[in-house]
């Protein structure tokens, strides 16, 4: 039940769906077995109190604390400063010389879906859960997990305009599928734009082989989505009046997933690359009376920066790939920091099973290309891909309260030399460089996955 | 209508607007069909393209102070003195101990790091622009598996934008090499990342053979699509290549005696060029180019860079290098994990790459990070190049090449040999080691002044010199930066 949910901040800012609607949709999924459910948190409860003291506490929320301490209780951070008030009983990490940052966050991700990342038989699938092709064992997750990542967004690829629904897990290796979902976390759906989509059904003469043909099929897919809708309303409307004798209409699981996208009940994750067409984008959004979340790639926010804005949509950027494609002829490296500065919401993202390994470093590029401060940079690869899935509640930040996602560096994790010592996840050790073998406390064993890339940009739907 | 089918049988794969729509957009004009597209846009990037070092210019004395100086040949310097001059390393060492020449251009640079300029050991410079665009791209020739007489100094775009972002970022020469999908695709060349033109820019051509071998270069899809063909097993690209290596040596052999006959005058005077046979019933000698491409290689003259990833591979195709006495430079080697020892008894140098290639499931995640200092503490001479993990050469990632090195550092390669691996070694190992690689006197002044340490992300290239010479730090990358700033 819980991915289909939207936490409160996604009902804030977009339209509400008429009640009857609501109930109707609640109905609906009240039958739906999609949905996994997601298991409170374990192990939390039992696990000693940590302390992490004389750390370089990067915080992504509130600046770096030099010599600082943060206290775990409860899988929960407790507490965070130049001192803390631990229980005597808590176990202390002495953190001397080393850095301490919030988990890694990669708000864009294809892993550890045996390349199922495309259902490109066509243009609009918005029933597809990724969920139902995670590997929880794929060896992908194990290599960001050593590069400090705890939060991963996995999404549907780019050959559709309309793809599928995402899945957020937590990066526990070693526990079981269900106990790697993000607990709570909102449902995300992804969009396509621009070329993928227009040459994986171009290529078979099929609609949509241009750009207008692939905002039409949009369109025309919100149209449906509309009627849909209409018709349940119209069918409420009889059995609130009493009609016995009213026939529910078919359900159509497409056009339920596209009515989710109209009442705001999914995050809606667009692959975009160019200037125009974030502005198309938003116009088609403002049509049909729903929010963007986040544009991602968005190698061109730059040009259009000061218009997206005040839209409240995010990017989840590259940091510097370019010229792999036509509509990436314009990328520059400074495109998040100039963004960044004319107030769009930035992350760095992935894409793929290797730059995932290395995000911190990518956030270290930021200095380099724009300037941006150390606590601005931090901030791309953790709080703001946090608010891109919409767990920025929960994680993203060292603040009390928040889950205790961290990271133990031994350099300073913007650097080249940076290294993960520890990861933690909900306050339990899931990477220790300093164990033999994997390093994994909860995992020994085979993991599965030579499917290098994880990448869908190149090659999806070929 | 005709013409719009036109690209998009073209571009089979990619379906999409030209690669160069965008620059007639902006022009307001609309390409006529892909050969005009391609000229106009060839003039647009030769404008975009720096200019070379002016001729004049060449000859002004510079002298950067104050700076911290990794020489990479003999330690660093600090608060050091390095003077260019006709484009090359005057002097070098300490200040107060080097002597700035009268009328010299002074460049403070305190608080900087100098170092020389960095060397990629694997680009695809000039023979890619868009890597999703084939128009763009001669990258390789996959109709025959054996192409040693393919000339990469035939194909450089040397206006291609990759040079100039590459460069901005301290990269000052590199190996341009085909791609990877024949045995033997072809001869590198070596460059210089400015010049005036293609003939300045290419210092040395066929510099080095390309081979590779491995699950890649089977033909089990035909060449280019379709039903297997031969060879479509290693055994079958090992007894190709064995039995071309046989056929050169039976060409050299045939040369030769051809040669020999030549010599006498009265057979010289009698051959006619379009005849068989001369007088005497003798076959004439008939050049061929492929064959021909070879020798230099048999004749263990030039390095043959073998791109191979696994290491029963690597033994594989060792074997059949030392029957054959070939100067190996090994590529990749990112699963060779099993055979370093074995590598660092070849005494053969290693092109170690992508540092970032994915470890197998069963192996600890920095499997494939600690390779250079494995291979560095066996007394192997590596190489670190630029490549993005899992699939080709990315020279658009070219400018990453020193966070490979710095990468390479965090996991136990010494500081000054990852810095040798992007520099000298390279210089080395193609036979540039005399001019290019450290900063000595009399070397080729390609200098790179920066904020911090190179191979650290965070630090940021103020100027490169390249044969003494300031290159403008502009690329099409940073005029549209700068025009959406305003």
């Amino acid at each position: 039940m819980h991915i289909f949910e939207p936490l409160r901040p996604v009902a804030r800012h977009l339209p509400r769906a008429s009640k009857s609607a609501r109930s109707i949709i609640a109905v609906l999924f009240g039958c739906a077995t999609l949905a996994a459910a997601i298991p409170a948190q374990q192990s939390a409860t039992t696990a000693p109190d940590i302390v992490f003291k004389n750390a370089t506490v990067m915080t992504a929320s509130h600046g770096t604390i030099e010599h600082g301490s943060v206290w775990v209780h409860a899988g929960k951070i407790a507490g965070v400063g130049a001192t803390v008030n631990a229980p005597a009983g808590a176990v202390v990490v002495d953190a001397t010389g080393l850095w301490l940052t919030p988990g890694i966050i990669d708000p864009h991700s294809h892993s550890a879906l045996d390349n199922d990342v495309n259902e490109a038989t066509s243009p609009v699938t918005p029933s597809m859960h990724m969920i139902d092709a995670f590997d929880n064992r794929d060896k992908a997750l194990y290599q960001a997990l050593a590069g400090g990542v705890t939060t991963e967004l996995l999404l549907h690829g780019s050959a559709n305009m309309i793809g599928g629904q995402a899945v957020v897990i937590k990066n526990k290796v070693g526990l079981d599928r269900d106990a790697m979902l993000f607990p709570n976390a909102p449902g995300s759906i992804k969009f396509a734009s621009g070329e993928n989509p227009k040459r994986v059904y171009g290529g078979r003469n099929q609609l949509p082989s241009t750009r207008m043909g692939n905002f039409e099929v949009m369109r025309q897919a919100f149209e449906d989505a509309k009627n849909y809708t209409a018709t349940f309303d119209a069918y409420n409307a009889k059995v609130a009046k009493g009609d016995k004798d009213a026939i529910p209409p078919k359900r159509d699981l497409k056009l339920e997933a596209l009515a989710d996208v109209l009442r705001g009940k999914l995050y809606v994750q667009i692959h975009c690359y160019r200037a125009d067409e974030f502005l198309t984008e938003e116009a088609i959004a403002h049509e049909y009376g729903y929010k963007i979340r986040a544009f991602h790639h968005a190698l061109e926010m730059y040009k259009v920066a000061g218009k997206i804005a005040p839209e409240d949509t995010a990017i989840a950027t590259f940091t510097d790939w370019w010229g792999f494609k036509d509509e990436a002829w314009d990328a520059i490296p400074w495109n998040a920091v100039m963004s960044m500065r004319k107030g769009v919401r930035v992350a760095l993202k992935s894409d793929s099973n290797d730059h995932v390994r290395r995000l911190n470093q990518e956030a270290g590029k930021m200095v380099h290309y724009g300037g941006a401060t150390e606590d601005e940079a931090i901030r791309m690869v953790t709080l703001n891909p946090a608010w891109i899935i919409g767990v920025d509640q929960q994680t993203g930040s060292i603040d009390v309260g928040k889950d205790a996602d961290l990271v133990l560096w031994n350099k300073d994790p913007l650097s080249t030399y940076a290294r993960a010592q520890k990861v933690y996840i909900d306050g339990d050790l899931f990477f220790d460089v300093s164990l033999p073998g994997l390093g994994t406390p909860h995992f020994s064993g085979v993991m599965h996955g030579d499917n290098e890339a994880g990448s869908d940009d190149e090659e999806d739907g070929q | 209508m005709k013409k719009q089918v036109l690209s998009i049988r073209l571009t089979t794969k990619y379906v999409g607007c030209p690669i160069l729509a965008p620059f007639f957009w902006r022009k307001g004009g609309k390409p006529q069909n892909y050969f005009s597209a391609g000229s106009i846009a060839a003039v647009f990037l030769a404008f975009l393209t720096l200019s070379a070092p002016a001729q004049d210019s060449t000859n002004k004395v510079i002298a950067i102070s104050g700076a911290r100086l990794l020489t990479v040949s003999h330690g660093a310097i600090e608060n050091g003195v390095l003077v260019m001059a006709n484009g090359k390393i005057t002097a070098i060492g300490e200040a107060g101990k080097v002597t700035i020449p009268k009328g010299a251009q002074l460049v403070d640079a305190h608080g900087m790091t100098v170092y020389p300029g960095l060397i990629d050991p694997e680009t695809n410079f000039g023979l890619t622009e868009i890597e999703s665009d084939q128009n763009s791209n001669d990258l390789a020739e996959p109709s025959d598996e054996i192409m040693p007489h393919m000339h990469v100094a035939d194909a450089f775009h040397a206006e291609t934008e990759l040079i100039p972002v590459a460069r901005l970022n301290g990269i000052t020469n590199a190996v341009v090499a085909p791609a990877s999908e024949d045995t033997i695709a072809g001869q590198d060349i070596f460059i210089q990342l400015a010049g005036a033109d293609r003939d300045a820019m290419i210092l040395g051509r066929d510099v080095a053979l390309a081979m590779n071998y491995g699950a890649e270069q089977r033909r089990r899809g035909g060449r280019g699509g379709g039903k297997a063909e031969f060879p479509s097993t290693r055994m079958g690209l090992i007894t190709q290549l064995r039995q071309t290596f046989l056929d050169v040596q039976d060409y050299i052999a045939h040369r030769d005696a051809a040669a020999k006959k030549d010599d006498k005058p009265d057979a010289a005077k009698d051959a006619k060029p379009d005849a068989k046979k001369d007088d005497k019933g003798d076959k004439i000698f008939k050049r061929d180019l492929k064959l021909e491409a070879l020798i230099p290689y048999l004749k263990g003259e030039r390095p043959v860079v073998i791109g191979v990833y696994e290491g029963y591979d690597i033994e594989t195709i060792m074997a059949l290098a030392q029957e054959f006495h070939l100067k190996v430079v090994l590529n990749h080697v990112t699963h060779s994990q099993e055979v370093l020892d074995k590598i660092a008894a070849w005494k053969v140098p290693v092109i170690v790459g992508s540092i970032y290639d994915f470890p197998r499931a069963s192996e600890r995640f920095d499997a494939v990070y600690t390779l250079p200092a494995e291979l560095a503490k066996r007394g192997v001479k590596i190489a670190i190049s630029s490549a993005d993990a899992g699939g080709p050469v990315s020279s658009h990632s070219s400018r990453n090449l020193p966070y490979a090195a710095g990468f390479a550092v965090a996991y136990g390669l010494p500081y000054d040999e990852a810095l040798k691996a992007i520099t000298l070694n390279v210089a080395e190992m193609f036979g540039f080691g005399d001019q290019l690689g450290s900063l000595d006197v009399g070397k080729t002044a390609n200098v790179v002044i920066a904020n911090g340490d190179p191979l650290d992300v965070r630090t940021d290239v103020k100027q490169v010199y390249i044969q003494g010479v300031p290159v403008p730090m502009v690329t099409r990358q940073t005029k549209l930066r700068d025009e959406y700033s305003k």
